[in-house]
């Protein structure tokens, strides 16, 4: 999501959409659900690029090792 | 803002398929959703389902019941933010005009929506239930979620309702979602969330996407 140009993704509700379904569904072997999401376009290069970094996930450096 | 991946994203592989098979497979699943909703899927359809994922009864006043019929999505994108009199909204994937319609209705004759679907069925029932409905802010156009016939920065929100899913690459969908919003536009989605890793082999095999 982020990559694409967006910011502020949000899991905003999820449902089970395939229980009581005339057929079944291999979906359920996958444990899936249905949700709704949003998020929103980057206002501007500045804020993608800040949203970017803030996917970085550094590891505390070790010490004494 | 497009197109630019780095270190600290990762993006989703795209599963070696047929991508011409797939599509066609798609269509003919939701062909028969769209001339018979009747038919019984392995999802949901219709009034139960659209009550089911908590769309108001005013949402649905004047919208064609062969629309409704047809209804296929997996969550509310409407749920996720009210739309704005005059707003531009993009759908993508609209199936038979459902959410297209409701959209209509909410941004009013000064707004403007665009449902844009790969499959002529659910096309055909998406413009009768626009005329039935008297709504002229709403116009449906063929195409791929993948290449929307939609100009740049356009639209103040795009929806989408259980298709992302269906569309092998993901990466190229939203970046053609991200291309035809506005700055600052909002994206609220409708979609599956899978909570177990799925084998890749299970990503190649077309009758699973459908079924």
């Amino acid at each position: 999501m982020t990559a694409a140009g967006f910011v502020g993704f949000e899991i905003h509700s999820r449902t089970d959409v395939y229980a009581g379904a005339e057929q079944s569904s291999s979906a359920a072997n996958f444990g899936t659900l249905g949700i709704t999401f949003r998020a929103r376009k980057a206002v501007s290069d500045d804020e993608w690029q800040a949203a970017l970094l803030a996917l970085s996930c550094e590891l505390p450096q070790a010490s004494g090792v | 803002m497009r197109g630019v991946s780095n270190d600290m994203t990762q993006t989703i592989g795209i599963p070696a398929i047929d991508l011409e098979a797939l599509r066609q497979a798609i269509q003919d699943e939701y062909a028969l959703v769209a001339d018979q909703p009747e038919h019984g899927f392995h999802f949901l359809v219709g009034r139960p389902l659209a009550q089911l994922l908590g769309y108001q009864p005013d949402w649905l006043e004047g919208i064609p019941e062969p629309t409704i019929a047809s209804f296929a999505g997996t969550g509310n994108p409407f749920s996720a933010g009210p739309l704005q009199p005059g707003e531009h909204v993009v759908d993508v994937g609209c199936g038979g005009g459902i959410d297209s319609l409701i959209a209509a209705k909410m941004v009013g004759p000064v707004g403007a929506v665009v449902g844009v679907d790969m499959t002529p069925a659910m096309l055909a029932k998406a413009r009768a239930s626009a005329v039935a409905a008297r709504l002229d802010n709403v116009e449906f156009r063929e195409g791929f979620g993948e290449a929307l016939a939609v100009e740049d920065d356009w639209a103040d929100l795009v929806i989408s309702n259980g298709v992302l899913n269906l569309m092998p690459d993901k990466d190229a969908a939203l970046r053609e979602m991200a291309r035809v919003l506005k700055p600052g536009g909002r994206l609220q989605i409708g979609d599956i969330l899978v909570q177990k890793a799925v084998p890749q082999s299970a990503k190649e095999d077309i009758s699973l996407w459908t079924g």
